[in-house]
């Protein structure tokens, strides 16, 4: 999450059965992780945003350099997900 | 001229908004056709990557779901003997936010070039997920718009709910029946095409004999215009004259 900070970044965020947002353009300024799993996690954004997010269970790097968090239950159902890239996601 | 006459191709377009919608709702009919020399085409309007089902264990994330849930109607498709099928590319939950006039057009030009006998669809109030109402709707609009009364519109119907269709406010001569027993290994084969929606229902995985009975007999349909009116409740293609 560090490579993000200082950048302008893509985000995707979703609570799965609730909301999703896709590609809104953000300066991250900090990237801050809690828990022990599963993690919370929190960006502060453009001097004044912040977005938070909990149930984070997995994580991985796409071949695409993106960093895909996701909160799993425990028969593989997402419950949230939050992605961030430097180019913008697929519509 | 020759007096032997080739029965023309019956062709079934489906219009339907995820990947599965087509094996898990309605494929034993589908398969049925399919057997019997119908060309079927399929739409689906979006690729479902907005699941919530992952596999089980998770081995897909958002952004990989697209490529993966294509693949597996691909696989369905074959199982069921489904000959064509197209996307619509519509991000998965918002078919209702699509404007409607651009989506009833394309479906329109679906219908005029494939000139089928049968359209299969949503209905605009009875589908449940958004998605499946709004491209119920639109199919509705189009097949009106441009589809004579010697073609027939029908909507799909979830389990057995239409065997008592009074509580829809519809009549049983509203209702087709499509006898689908002989048909159900193929059903039961693009469920499993279907893995990563079907990997957390452990009924699907079991031996043949105990999947399959898990299937009803049947799958039902509602009728969506008046052109379907003399047919036989059984079949969804008027029969040929003998």
């Amino acid at each position: 999450m560090r490579a993000f900070v200082g950048a302008d970044v893509y985000i995707h965020s979703e609570a799965t059965s609730f909301v999703f947002v896709r590609n809104f353009k953000v300066k991250v300024t900090d990237a801050l992780i809690a828990g022990e799993g599963p993690f919370r996690v929190a960006l502060r954004f453009d001097g004044h945003g912040w977005l938070r997010m909990e149930a984070l269970t997995h994580y991985e790097t796409d071949e695409k350099g993106r960093l895909l968090l996701a909160g799993y239950d425990d028969r593989g159902r997402m419950n949230v997900a939050l992605h961030l890239g430097k180019e913008p996601f697929p519509e | 001229m020759s007096k032997l006459e080739i029965a023309p191709v019956k062709k079934l377009l489906a219009v339907f908004a995820h990947p599965d919608d087509e094996s898990f709702i309605c494929g034993g009919t589908l398969a049925k056709y399919a057997s019997e020399g119908v060309e079927i085409t399929l739409v689906s309007a979006t690729r479902g990557e907005m699941g919530r089902r992952m596999g089980n264990p998770p081995y897909l994330n958002r952004e990989s779901m697209a490529a993966a849930r294509e693949l597996e109607l691909k696989q369905a498709c074959e199982s069921l003997g489904i000959q064509h099928l197209h996307f619509f590319d519509i991000r998965d939950k918002t078919v209702e936010f699509i404007e409607e006039d651009i989506l009833i057009s394309r479906i329109e030009e679906f219908i005029r070039d494939l000139n089928p006998e049968v359209v299969l669809t949503f209905h605009e109030k009875l589908g449940g997920h958004p998605d499946h109402c709004a491209i119920g709707k639109a199919t509705t609009a189009a097949f009106r718009r441009v589809a004579g009364n010697d073609k027939a519109l029908y909507f799909i119907t979830f389990g057995e709910e239409m065997k008592r269709p009074e509580r829809f406010g519809y009549s049983r001569s509203d209702v087709f029946k499509i006898d689908v027993r002989a048909h159900l290994e193929a059903k039961l084969a693009s469920f499993r095409a279907h893995r990563c929606q079907t990997e957390i229902d452990e009924w699907v995985w079991l031996p043949d004999h105990e999947a399959l009975q898990r299937f009803g007999g049947h799958e039902y349909f509602l009728r969506g215009n008046t052109g379907a009116i003399a047919r036989d409740l059984h079949d969804l293609f008027l029969s040929a004259p003998g």
